[in-house]
C-alpha cells in the first residue's frame, strides 16, 4: 500500500467529507424539530427556513404542560412511564429463568420453543390485534392499565428470551459446574451465581423493555381511549390535531428525549447486543 | 448391574426427571404467555377469516362462510393495489437502507478524528419512537415552511415540492422515513459484521493487487453476506409491519397510495369494523412474508456455505 502523500490527502478529505454528509443526512431532521420548537410560531410558518437560530424560545415547552392545552402531557408521560417500568420489570422477570432453562437444562421440546418464538416476529402484529381486541373489551381491560401491560409483555417476551439467551451462553458451563460440585442446589446456583454473572444483560433487558413499551403506539391507539390512560405517543399523535406547530415540535422532542437520553449513553451495550446476534 | 449401582441409576433417573420438571416450570410463564396473546389470537383470527362476523351491538360470529374472505381480497383491485404498494416498499425499504448502511459502515470501518461522534449520531435515528419520527417528518416535509423544501430553496432551487401530496411521491416519503429510522440498526449491524472479517484477509487481497472495488467485490461482499442477509430479512419483516409512520404521514392515502397490506388490514378490522375480511387479509399478509423469508432463508444457507461458515 504505497501512497503518495497527495493521494493520502485525498483520501482523506474524502472520509470528511463523507463523515459531515451522514452527520448532517442523520442528524439534520433531529436538529430541525429541535430548532422548530425553540422558535416563534410566525417564524415556524414563515416560508424562509432560518436554519441557524438568533434566539431562543420556551413557550411552547411551558405550553404544552398547562393544563388547558388539552392533551394531559405530563399525565400521560406519568402514565408511560408506570405502563413502561412495568412491562419491562415483568418481561425481564418471565424471561430470565426461561431463557437460562432453555439454554442450561433440558426442557422437552426446547428446539419448538425457541424457534416458535423467532417465528412469531414474522406474523403482522394486527393478525394477533384483532382477536386480543375482542378479548380485551370483554374481560373489561379497556382503557386499564392492565389492559396495555399484557399485550406489552407480550410482544417484547420473544425477543427478550432471545437476547436473555445469548447472554446466558456467555457464562461459561465450568462456572456452573464448579458451584454444583461445591453442592449448590438449582436455587442457589441461580440467585448466587447465575444472576450476578447475568446482571449487565438483565440491565440491558430492562432498557430495551422499558424503550419498547415508552414507544409503543399501536397497543394504546387500539386498547384505550380514555385521556386518563393517555400514554406519550398517543398524546403526540392526537396532538397532531392541534394547529400550533411549535408545540407540537416540543411535544415530539419531550417524547423521544427519554429514549434518545438512554440510546446515547448505553451505546456501547446496545452495539453489544446486536455484536452478539451477528456473532450467532 | 450391581444393587449399588441401580440405585444410583434409579437416584440419577429420580433427579433427572425432577430437573426437567423444575426447567419446565421455569419456562411455563413464558410459554403460557405467548401462547395467550399468540397462538391463540393467531386460531382465532385463522377462524374470523372464514367466518361472517357481526361487530355491533357487540361481538358475534354470525356463521361460517368457509372461503369467501379469502375469495374477496383476491379479487378485489384494492388488494392487489395494496400488495404491490406493500412488496415494492419493502424491496426498495431493503435495497436502500443496505446499501447506504454498507457504505455508513465501511466509514466507520476506518479511522478518523470524531468517528465515536458520528457512531452516536448514526444511532439517534434508532432511538426516536416511530410516532415521534412520523411527526417530525411531517414537519420536515410540509410543503410550504418544512425544512426539505426550505433546504432546496436554500440552494436556489424551486422547492415547491409537495412530498405528500401524491400518491407515488408520499409513498417515497414513507419510504425516506422508514430508510432514515432503519440505517442505525442496519449500520451497526454490518459493522459488526465488518469488524469479524479479518482486516488481514483484506489486507492480503490489496497485496495481491486488488483494488479497492474488486477487493470488495470478490473478498468483503462474499464474505459479508451471511451478515447481510439476516439484516435484510429482518427489514423486510418490519417493512411488512409498518404501521405507525404510515398513520401519521398519510393514514394510507392519498387515494390508498401507501396503504400497505398491513395498513389495509387495519383499516378493514379497525375503520369498516369488518374483522372478517381484516383476519383473510392479515393471513395473505402473513403468507407473502413466510414465503419471502423463506427465500431469504434459503440465500441465507447459500452464503453461509460459500463463505465457509
Amino acid at each position: 500500500m504505497v501512497g503518495t502523500s497527495a493521494a493520502r490527502r485525498l483520501k482523506r478529505v474524502f472520509t470528511y467529507g463523507a463523515a459531515v454528509l451522514v452527520l448532517v443526512v442523520t442528524a439534520f431532521p433531529l436538529y430541525g424539530i429541535i430548532l422548530t420548537s425553540v422558535q416563534t410560531e410566525p417564524d415556524i410558518r414563515s416560508r424562509d427556513v432560518a436554519f441557524v437560530p438568533t434566539y431562543i424560545e420556551t413557550e411552547h415547552y411551558q405550553r404544552i404542560f398547562d393544563e388547558a392545552s388539552g392533551i394531559p402531557v405530563a399525565e400521560s408521560m406519568v402514565n408511560s412511564l408506570v405502563v413502561a417500568l412495568a412491562t419491562a420489570f415483568l418481561t425481564v422477570a418471565i424471561a430470565v429463568p426461561a431463557a437460562y432453562a432453555l439454554h442450561r437444562m433440558a426442557v422437552p421440546g426446547r428446539r419448538i420453543i425457541l424457534g416458535g418464538f423467532a417465528a412469531i416476529y414474522i406474523l403482522p402484529t394486527l393478525l394477533f390485534v384483532l382477536p386480543l381486541f375482542i378479548a380485551v373489551v370483554q374481560l373489561g381491560l379497556y382503557d386499564t392499565y392492565i389492559g396495555l401491560v399484557l399485550p406489552y409483555v407480550a410482544f417484547t417476551l420473544p425477543f427478550m428470551v432471545w437476547i436473555m439467551g445469548s447472554f446466558v451462553r456467555a457464562i461459561p458451563v465450568e462456572v456452573e459446574e464448579m458451584a454444583r460440585i461445591d453442592g449448590a442446589g438449582l436455587r442457589q446456583l441461580m440467585f448466587r451465581i447465575i444472576i450476578p454473572l447475568l446482571r449487565p444483560g438483565i440491565f440491558a433487558g430492562l432498557l430495551l423493555g422499558f424503550i419498547l413499551a415508552w414507544v409503543e403506539f399501536l397497543t394504546p391507539l387500539l386498547f384505550t381511549s380514555d385521556l386518563s390512560i393517555l400514554t406519550v405517543t398517543l398524546g403526540l399523535f392526537r396532538s397532531t390535531m392541534d394547529i400550533a406547530i411549535g408545540q407540537l415540535a416540543a411535544a415530539t422532542v419531550i417524547t423521544a428525549l427519554p429514549v434518545i437520553l438512554i440510546t446515547a449513553i448505553f451505546q456501547r451495550n446496545i452495539s453489544e447486543v446486536v455484536t452478539a446476534g451477528v456473532e450467532r | 448391574m450391581t444393587p449399588q449401582a441401580q440405585v444410583v441409576e434409579i437416584r440419577a433417573g429420580r433427579t433427572r426427571r425432577r430437573g426437567r420438571l423444575v426447567a419446565a416450570a421455569m419456562v411455563a410463564p413464558a410459554v403460557l404467555v405467548v401462547c395467550g396473546v399468540y397462538a391463540y389470537p393467531a386460531l382465532s383470527t385463522l377462524a374470523y377469516s372464514v367466518s361472517k362476523i357481526d361487530l355491533s351491538p357487540r361481538f358475534r360470529i354470525e356463521g361460517f362462510v368457509w372461503l369467501k374472505n379469502f375469495i374477496n381480497q383476491l379479487t378485489e383491485p384494492n388488494f392487489w393495489q395494496a400488495t404491490w404498494i406493500t412488496v415494492y416498499f419493502g424491496v426498495m425499504l431493503c435495497l436502500l437502507t443496505v446499501v447506504l448502511s454498507f457504505l455508513i459502515a465501511l466509514l466507520l470501518n476506518k479511522t478518523f478524528f470524531g468517528r465515536g461522534l458520528l457512531r452516536v449520531t448514526v444511532l439517534l435515528p434508532w432511538a426516536v419512537p416511530p410516532v415521534a419520527s412520523g411527526v417530525l417528518w411531517v414537519q420536515m416535509f410540509h410543503a410550504e415552511f418544512g425544512f426539505l423544501n426550505g433546504l432546496i430553496r436554500a440552494f436556489g432551487g424551486e422547492g415547491g415540492i409537495i412530498w405528500l401530496g401524491g400518491s407515488t411521491i408520499a409513498l417515497h416519503s414513507v419510504l425516506i422515513t422508514e430508510v432514515w429510522r432503519w440505517i442505525p440498526f442496519a449500520t451497526l449491524f454490518i459493522l459488526a459484521g465488518l469488524q469479524i472479517v479479518p482486516k488481514s484477509v483484506r489486507e492480503a487481497a490489496a497485496i495481491d493487487g486488488a483494488g479497492p472495488w474488486r477487493g470488495f467485490r470478490h473478498v468483503t461482499f462474499p464474505l459479508m453476506l451471511p451478515v447481510v442477509v439476516p439484516v435484510v430479512i429482518f427489514l423486510f419483516v418490519w417493512a411488512m409491519k409498518v404501521f405507525d409512520t404510515i398513520f401519521v404521514l398519510t393514514r394510507g392515502g392519498p387515494t390508498r397510495g401507501t396503504t400497505t397490506l398491513n395498513f389495509l388490514t387495519y383499516r378493514q378490522g379497525f375503520e369498516q369494523f369488518d374483522f372478517g375480511n381484516a383476519a383473510a387479509t392479515a393471513y395473505l399478509l402473513a403468507a407473502l412474508t413466510v414465503v419471502v423469508i423463506a427465500g431469504l432463508g434459503w440465500m441465507l444457507a447459500r452464503s453461509r456455505r460459500l463463505a465457509g461458515m
